[in-house]
Order: structure tokens, then sequence, then C-alpha cells
């Protein structure tokens, strides 16, 4: 009874050290602002992938804790606002659909890589997230006309005690950072044009 | 007078022997030396309504001014008798998004025009009636620090003994530009260094700088004073 009594403790205590370990954030909605940009009146159509719809990441770091960042749908959210902001007509295509468009133009993003620092393996106060998207551009005719890579990085600095949703915070900004990038790029391109 | 009155306690209530280092640390905790100086490049003034941002320079740049500094600053700035109209940092960004992104965000006074000339960008700044922005550069950081003190528990009780002492240092600039005519019209630099004190004889008693925070408020009374006289 002592032995069964004990165990359950030990299990109770190895259950809250793992807990206490391991992070979890959630990022459901970046709120980016509508950008300040000319639209065009180019149509154009969007096909995102399976992992746009739920992304995470899991990273153990050496000696410290488990951290989870799930994005969620967030990067849909953020790519929605952004192209539609960009172009008047703007849809969003379903992931089988062919890359032969009834639009001007067809993008496909992709997420690449994703990173994050914490203040533990930085030795500053600030989480740090680097996400590394491509987007994929292509006319009408399924032909690729842009083909870039889109490093965003964002950084969010924490407290005494530091703070889960500062992780979040800096995930917002790369993503803000990667649509200031989006913006410049379509800019200098001849896509608008 | 204050301070006399104080001494006059003290040395009534301890024996010399425990006044004089009492006292020593009493004055050393406050010691915080400070410089301010501005340096001006043309005329400033504020008309009714017209308001300031004031904004962190990018971390792209290498900058790492804190943003508790920031948030310190507007409201050194807005409070008071002579209050300013200060424009909240996170809105004014929302508001020209992707412009004023630490990626995007003009670096130099050359690149304002062209950043004006963006669709949209210079109606929002007419439409809010932001005069100037200020963007601040610097941050507080730890400069050194010694001493030693240990704490125990037994069961009779807890206590500490030792010295520990820490100095810090807090350094900023900041940039004021006109937006009306799209000029830089100086800086004011702030130069702050503190030391903190914590003696313990069984408790710890902190005698801390608040180096930071004298920073920001000398910093505030110097931006009012520089940008409406």
């Amino acid at each position: 009874m002592k032995y069964k009594k004990n165990k359950n403790f030990l299990a109770l205590v190895a259950t809250f050290l793992i807990l206490s370990c391991s992070s979890q954030i959630t990022v459901l909605d970046p709120n980016i602002p509508k950008p300040v940009i000319a639209s065009s009146n180019l149509s154009a159509a969007i096909k995102y992938p399976d992992n746009f719809e739920d992304f995470s990441h899991e990273e153990q770091i050496i000696g410290a804790d488990k951290w989870q960042i799930k994005l969620g749908g967030s990067n849909k959210i953020l790519f929605n606002k952004l192209f539609s902001s960009i172009f008047n007509n703007f849809i969003i295509l379903d992931k089988d659909s062919a890359l032969e468009s009834t639009t001007d133009i067809l993008i496909e993003p992709e997420i690449e890589a994703f990173e994050f620092s914490v203040p533990k393996q930085s030795q500053t106060n600030a989480f740090a997230v680097w996400i590394r998207y491509r987007i994929k551009i292509y006319d009408n005719k399924g032909k690729t006309i842009a083909n870039w890579p889109i490093s965003a990085y964002g950084k969010s600095e924490t407290g005494t005690f530091s703070n889960n949703n500062d992780l979040g915070h800096a995930a917002i900004l790369a993503m803000r950072d990667a649509a200031a990038l989006i913006i410049l790029q379509i800019e200098k391109s001849s896509i608008l044009k | 007078m204050i301070m006399k009155e104080r001494l006059k306690i003290i040395s009534i209530l301890i024996p010399n022997s425990i006044t004089v280092p009492l006292l020593l640390l009493i004055l050393l905790s406050a010691c915080v030396t400070a410089r301010i100086e501005d340096n001006r490049l043309g005329m400033t003034g504020l008309n009714e309504g017209e308001g300031i941002v004031i904004i962190a320079k990018s971390y792209h740049l290498g900058n790492e001014t804190e943003n508790k500094f920031i948030s310190c600053i507007s409201k050194n700035m807005r409070d008071g008798a002579s209050g300013l109209r200060i424009i909240s940092n996170q809105e004014f960004v929302d508001s020209l998004f992707p412009w004023f992104e630490p990626r995007t965000a003009p670096a130099n006074m050359q690149s304002l025009p062209l950043l004006m000339n963006r669709p949209g960008v210079a109606n929002i700044i007419k439409n809010n009636s932001i005069r100037y922005i200020i963007w601040v550069d610097g941050n507080t950081d730890s400069t050194g620090g010694g001493g030693n003190l240990s704490c125990a528990v037994g069961p009779g009780g807890a206590g500490c003994f030792g010295f520990a002492w820490w100095s810090d240092d807090a350094k900023y600039e900041a940039s004021v530009w006109d937006l009306s005519d799209f000029s830089e019209d100086g800086n004011v630099t702030a130069d702050y260094s503190g030391t903190s004190f914590l003696p313990a004889v069984i408790i710890p008693i902190p005698f801390i700088a608040r180096t930071q925070n004298r920073a920001c408020q000398g910093l505030a009374e110097q931006l009012k004073l520089f940008i409406v006289g």
C-alpha cells in the first residue's frame, strides 16, 4: 500500500518535471495590419501546401527545455491578407488545382525552414525567430516567373522572468518581416508591370 | 534641509562608529552620474494638435533599445503640465505597415522623401498630425560588479552575510526628425552611470541605482525642452 502511494507520488513528480521542462506556444492570428500599398488590377490565385493549415515546429534545446511552437493556420492568414491587398482580384485554390490558372498569376508559398533561439541559448534577453519561405509565382500558362527565397527574422525582448508568449511575438515579427520582404520583392520585379 | 534632519535623527539613534558607514552607504546608493547634451541643427516648435512618435532604431542595424525604455520616454513626455501629444508607437507602425518595420524603416533623412512619395503614406501622416519622429538608439548595459554574498537556512532561522555591488551604464541618443520639412532638427544624448550595492548582515538591504529610469526621465525632459523650448 505504502509502495503504491510512493509510486503514485513519484509518477506525479515525474509528470510535473516533464511538463515543467517543455513549453508550448500557439499563434492563432498574427494580426498583420492591412499594408499601405497601391493594389494591382492583375488577378491572382494562391495554392497552399498542407502544412499551412497547421504548421508546428518542435525543438529540444540541448541541456534545457523542449519547445513547441504551433503557428496553426497563421501563415495562411498572413498570405491571404498580404496578397489580397496587392491584387484586387485574389482567389484561394485548393491543393489539387492545376498550375494552369484562369487568373493572371498563380502563387505557391512554402515554408522551407523554421528556427528559433531562446534567451538561454543566445545569452541575451531576447527570443529570435527565423522563417525561410519560398515563393513561387507562375503565369497563366504554368511557366515560373519568380522563385524567391524569403528569409524573415523577428526578435522579441523579454524581461527578468521570461515569458513564453515572447517567442510567439518573435514569430509574429518574423511574419511581418516576411510580408515586408515580399512587398519589396514584388516591387523590384516586373510582375506588376 | 531634509537631509540635515535625517542626519540629526540618525546620529541620535545610532552610535558614531555605525553612523559613518551607514551614511556612506546611503550616499553611495544615490550614486548615479548623468550627462545630457543636445546638438541643435534646426528650429523646432509644435503647433496645437501636432504629435510626436517615439520609435527605437531598427534591430537590423544592431540597436538594442529596450521596449520599456521607449514606453518610459513616451509616458514622461506625455505626462505633466507641459505634456506633449505622443502617438502610440505600435499604432503608428501598424498604420503605415510595412514601411516602419525593422527592415524597411528609413535609416536616414535622405530616404524619408522617397517613403513619403509612396501611395497613402503622406496622407496617413498628415491625417494623424504627426510632426516629429524621434528615433532612439542605445541601451542599458551592466558594466561590472563584484563582492561576495552568501545566504544560509538552518533550523534556527535564515540569514545572509556579505556585500555585492554592480554597475549599470545607460547610453541613449535620440534623433529628432521634422516631418513638416523633412529635416533633422538635431539630437539629444544621455549618458548615465550608476552603482548599486547589496550589503547583508542577516538581512540584505539593497541600495539600487535606478540608472535606466533616471536616463529615461532625463532624456524625456531634455527632449521636451528641445522641441518646445
